[in-house]
């Protein structure tokens, strides 16, 4: 230090030489440890000094001034004063060269901060993040390694990440990680911990990350030489708190995206859904009919389907396939292309075969993926004004003759894709001017009110005895209306699918 | 809804306390998965304090049913309340499942 203090202030020096020169020295140098750094004139070693003083830091002496060719108490004094003014000045030198040192490191962290900052822009998952934030803290901290933990409410999404990856057994880590759950501060631990010396652990930094308000995540240094200081916590902070950040800014985004496509889903299966029902209703000679179909935001599998086809008997189905969004409207696609396909092309179709031969096809299928679809099937016989129907585990469905009271026609058979022999049966109602079929889906009947109680049969039995004298659109508005009225304007559950037929005049 | 899981011998009985519909389906249908995939597993399923199910609450019953005897093993359900009942007499569910009237008369038809 003395030696870098001479050369950078040789000038000051040599004035300094000069002073005692002039007043009748005949030599001045500067000396460490017994040998000369310096010396006026150059041809004088000062060999001989008449005077001496040492440049003392504290009890540490650094060198000395020596002068020959003078002598007494007052030039000693003012030997003593100048190698004061030297100790003074070798250690504001000090001062400055740490505090340069400081200012060094503290610009390199900063720029290291912003780079990671800017470099995390990039990083779309949590590991991603907590690898380089780890790194970093390595790479700025220099202790022997570190963890990075993440522990979600899901337990399959939790992470450990260790730099190098065997640095401690996973289950010491953990151990460490939910210790670090219950500060909110970063934690120091030493060898004198008897826990942490069992594991070869000298010193250990553990600081929690907050995200969304609780400690979730922690990063842990291990065995740093020197041990962890103040700055070196801070550094850790600097960094854990970016990490904070851009994991939530992560979880936002990553939350975002699966509404986005959950969204996408619920769109698409809504226009399968829509797309496939009869764009037009049927003009059946001695019927009145009207079909329309609600889905709900999360689409069910519900379906309704018209047969027209010259030379045949007018039929038509109803379904619901159980589930939700894009997989119950592909099943529903399913369910309505089997019966469709069957109605239209068995050479003699009938409810009851329609219905055994779809669930032929569909039951290893729902088997598989653990559906099942309620599916009513009715043929109109315009000849004797009846209608053959099999039910297979629909509900409701509900018959009011012209001249008697509402009741439920109970289905004689399970759902499609239940048992693997469908035991549907056909059966028979009359259709006659005034006679009134009601085939609504169970978006009906479960529609939740007040003190969660559901709408219920019985008020649909109530609603058609009520309005049977309604025209079949008027009379399905009015029951859409009056469940809507039910469900107090809460967002609806499930589909809602009603098909209204009603005898009328030929 | 709360449910609620316990042996009985070798017998796993499940008990479902208020709705079990799509909104709260998923720990069932878990629970259900994990033990109708024994072979020879026998389960009851007790809805004596289920309030109202719904299709979705069916269908995961059905799956396990259809597991369950795959796996050579038996579901019954026991302790419908009439909602419920009535929704499982609509739909003809009561053919394809065995339904008790209360825990003991299932875990006797087990025992049997």
């Amino acid at each position: 230090m003395l030696v870098t203090l001479l050369n950078s202030q040789y000038a000051r020096f040599a004035a300094l030489a000069e002073s005692w020169l002039s007043l009748g020295a005949t030599a001045f140098g500067i000396y460490q440890d017994g040998h000369p750094l310096i010396y006026w004139p150059t041809s004088h070693r000062l060999m001989r000094p008449s005077l001496m003083a040492p440049i003392l830091r504290g009890d540490e002496e650094l060198g000395e001034i020596r002068v020959t060719g003078v002598n007494g108490e007052a030039f000693q004094q003012r030997l003593r004063a100048d190698a004061a003014l030297i100790a003074y000045v070798l250690q504001l030198e000090e001062e400055l060269q740490l505090m340069t040192a400081d200012l060094v490191i503290s610009q390199d962290q900063q720029l290291a901060l912003y780079r990671l900052t800017q470099s995390m822009r990039d990083l779309v998952t949590i590991e991603e993040i907590l690898r380089v934030v780890l790194a970093e803290a390595i790479r700025m901290l220099k202790p022997q390694g570190g963890f990075a933990t993440f522990e979600p409410a899901s337990p399959e999404d939790r992470l450990l990440i260790q730099q190098p990856d065997d640095l401690l057994p996973d289950t010491v880590v953990w151990g460490l990680h939910r210790q670090g759950l219950t500060s909110e501060r970063p934690i120091v631990r030493s060898e004198t911990d008897p826990e942490m010396a069992s594991l070869g652990i000298h010193n250990v930094l553990q600081v929690p990350l907050r995200i969304r308000g609780r400690v979730m995540a922690s990063l842990g240094l291990i065995n740093r030489p020197g041990g962890f200081d103040a700055p070196g916590i801070k550094l850790a902070c600097a960094l854990t708190d970016q990490a904070s950040v851009q994991v939530e800014r992560t979880l936002l985004y990553q939350e975002m995206f699966q509404q986005t496509r959950l969204r996408t889903e619920m769109e698409l299966a809504r226009r399968v859904q829509v797309d496939l029902l009869p764009h037009t209703l049927p003009r059946i000679e001695g019927l009145e009919i009207y079909a329309e179909s609600r889905p709900a935001r999360q689409v069910g599998g519900d379906f309704y389907d018209f047969i027209v086809e010259p030379g045949r008997p007018f039929m038509f189905a109803v379904g619901d396939v159980t589930g939700k969004g894009m997989s119950a409207a592909l099943l529903m696609t399913m369910t309505r292309t089997a019966i469709h396909s069957k109605s239209q092309f068995m050479p003699f179709p009938t409810p009851e075969a329609v219905m055994r031969q779809s669930n032929e096809d569909l039951y290893n299928d729902f088997t598989r993926v653990g559906v099942f679809a309620t599916a009513f099937v009715g043929q109109y016989e315009a000849e004797n004004r009846r209608l053959v129907y099999a039910n297979a585990g629909h509900a409701p469905v509900l018959y009011r003759p012209v001249d008697g009271e509402a009741v439920l026609l109970r289905a004689e058979s399970t759902a499609l894709g239940i048992l693997p022999d469908a035991h549907c049966r056909n059966q028979w109602l009359r259709l006659a001017p005034g006679d009134l079929l009601v085939v609504a889906t169970d978006g009906f009947s479960d529609v939740r009110g007040a003190d969660d109680t559901t709408f219920g049969i019985e008020r649909l039995l109530e609603l058609v005895d009520r309005l049977h004298h309604l025209g079949p659109q008027a009379l399905a508005l009015a029951l859409f209306e009056a469940v809507d009225h039910f469900g107090q304007g809460q967002e609806q559950e499930d589909d809602q699918t009603i098909v209204v037929i009603k005898g009328a005049a030929m | 809804m709360d449910m609620k899981t316990y042996s009985a011998g070798e017998i796993n009985v499940l008990e479902i306390t208020g709705r079990f519909d799509a909104s709260t389906v998923q720990p069932i249908a878990t629970w259900l998965e994990q033990t109708t995939s024994t072979p020879g597993a026998r389960v009851l399923v007790n809805l004596t304090d289920t309030t109202f199910v719904d299709s979705t609450a069916l269908a995961t019953l059905v799956q396990a049913l259809k597991r369950c005897q795959q796996m050579q093993g038996d579901l019954y359900l026991c302790g419908m309340r009439h909602p419920v009942h009535m929704i499982f007499e609509l739909t003809r569910l009561d053919k394809a499942f065995s339904i008790f009237s209360d825990k003991e008369r299932a875990l006797q038809a087990f025992a049997k």
